[in-house]
């Protein structure tokens, strides 16, 4: 079975994950009942005339994917596949709210343009001038693991080297709604994120890009073996049905997995499954959870995945992200399960090489 | 006209996002295109959406806009011509 090798990596999360020596020196707490990503000084890594266009989620975007093209030592790649639940947000408000607060005129092209899902894709494709397959999913909880379904069926058509990114930001207004519908936790809870009894979660934005390669080189910190997702399980029977067969198509079981992250979101109508699980991961393997880290939102399952890298490549489970009191011998395999919603779950499956 | 040229630059700079650009350092006889500011075709558009919103003069002809938008001077220069506002 095809494997993807992951050769590069850069993330902006709500940790200071821009610095790419980042390790949990420090973890920083939400700001109120969101996070916001931690941002670089764009003008590092954008010239100031494509600067000016960008909202958020393209300046995140397009800076993760240089760093981890740098990181990967390559110049170009066979294909770009981007993931977004949101997609430009920004930009999509400020081109309707000018459409509602011009009376439908005056409608400048800027925001119009940089506001379609596909344009992080897009502008990493043009500062590269990569003229190869260029695709952007967004289908909700599950944008970024599409995308590295269909970086893995590429690899089974030939292609050699592709760039994959979540993508995800939020504005003050979307923030605002999400408030009103009380989808926030109304206090800091100093329940753990697993034990939630309350509902409402924390949201969270940022970005995670990877350079995938079909063959393993001196470049390769991590691989990831497959991924599998599931609409909306019944039980929580189902998912472990679901993961036993999953693990089984790579040879393994639950006890090879060193560390599983899991996606508790602190809301309980949806982590309600995954809470009922955990006895039997915490038996097997080391549980371990990661969205006090980034926050809740449609692709947190890119910051998984770039997190789960970092644990092979550091063979370390830190305190602050370990639910047990167990820790691994070794790192070879981490197995991540999402879920985004109650609806949306997804297992990968990341070993080290 | 030097009031007009001002209030354009800080215009421009809000509605083309120039946040880099502070007003004292744009040159009202420099080009806006190329080798001056460095504006392109979309900061064209914006110009022309610009022009409209603020001073109600409709650019019809597109061929116009390289002599109206050559320098902040010549476009100052026909918003005192054309504009109502």
């Amino acid at each position: 079975m095809v494997k993807a090798y992951i050769n590069g990596t850069g993330c902006i999360s709500a940790q200071n994950t821009i610095d790419e020596s980042w390790f949990f020196e420090t973890v920083a707490p939400p700001s109120v009942d969101y996070y916001n990503a931690i941002e670089p000084s764009y003008k590092e890594y954008i010239a100031p005339n494509l600067l000016r266009r960008m909202g958020r989620a393209i300046k995140m975007g397009v800076t993760t994917a240089s760093i981890a093209i740098k990181n990967a030592g390559v110049t170009n790649v066979d294909a770009i596949i981007t993931g977004t639940g949101l997609g430009c947000f920004e930009d999509s408000e400020r081109f309707l709210l000018a459409l509602l607060n011009n009376d439908e005129q005056f409608l400048t092209p800027t925001s119009f343009i940089q506001s379609t899902h596909n344009t992080v894709g897009s502008q990493i494709a043009l500062i590269m001038k990569c003229h190869n397959y260029n695709f952007t999913y967004v289908h909700r909880g599950f944008s970024f693991e599409s995308c590295l379904q269909d970086a893995m069926m590429l690899f089974n058509e030939g292609k050699e080297s592709i760039l994959i990114g979540g993508i995800e930001e939020h504005t003050p207004n979307y923030v605002n709604l999400y408030r009103r519908a009380k989808k926030f936790q109304e206090q800091n809870t100093a329940v753990p994120y697993w034990k939630s009894e309350t509902s409402g979660t924390q949201m969270g934005e940022g970005a995670a890009f990877f350079v995938l390669n079909k063959h393993q080189t001196e470049k390769s910190v991590a691989c990831v073996e497959g991924i599998q997702t599931l609409y909306k399980p019944k039980t929580t029977e189902d998912i472990l049905d679901k993961l036993t067969a999953f693990l089984k198509m790579y040879s393994l079981t639950l006890a090879d997995i060193d560390v599983t992250l899991m996606g508790f979101s602190l809301d309980v109508n949806f982590d309600k499954k995954l809470q009922e699980l955990l006895p039997t991961i915490e038996k097997e393997s080391c549980p371990a959870y990661f969205k006090h880290l980034s926050g809740e939102y449609h692709t947190a399952s890119a910051f998984a995945l770039w997190l789960a890298t970092q644990l092979i490549e550091k063979q370390n489970l830190p305190k602050a992200i370990s639910i047990s009191q167990k820790a691994p011998t070794a790192i070879k395999h981490v197995l991540i399960i999402n879920q985004y919603l109650g609806i949306n779950y997804s297992f990968m499956l990341v070993a080290k090489v | 006209m030097d009031a007009l040229i001002e209030k354009l630059k800080g215009q421009i700079i809000e509605q083309l996002n120039l946040a880099e650009v502070k007003p004292e350092e744009i040159n009202p006889d420099s080009p806006l295109f190329g080798d001056g500011l460095g504006l392109d075709s979309i900061d064209a558009l914006e110009l022309i959406v610009l022009l409209e919103k603020h001073y109600g003069i409709k650019i019809e002809d597109p061929k116009d806009g390289k002599t109206i938008f050559q320098s902040l001077r010549t476009m100052a220069e026909y918003i005192k011509a054309n504009g109502k506002s």
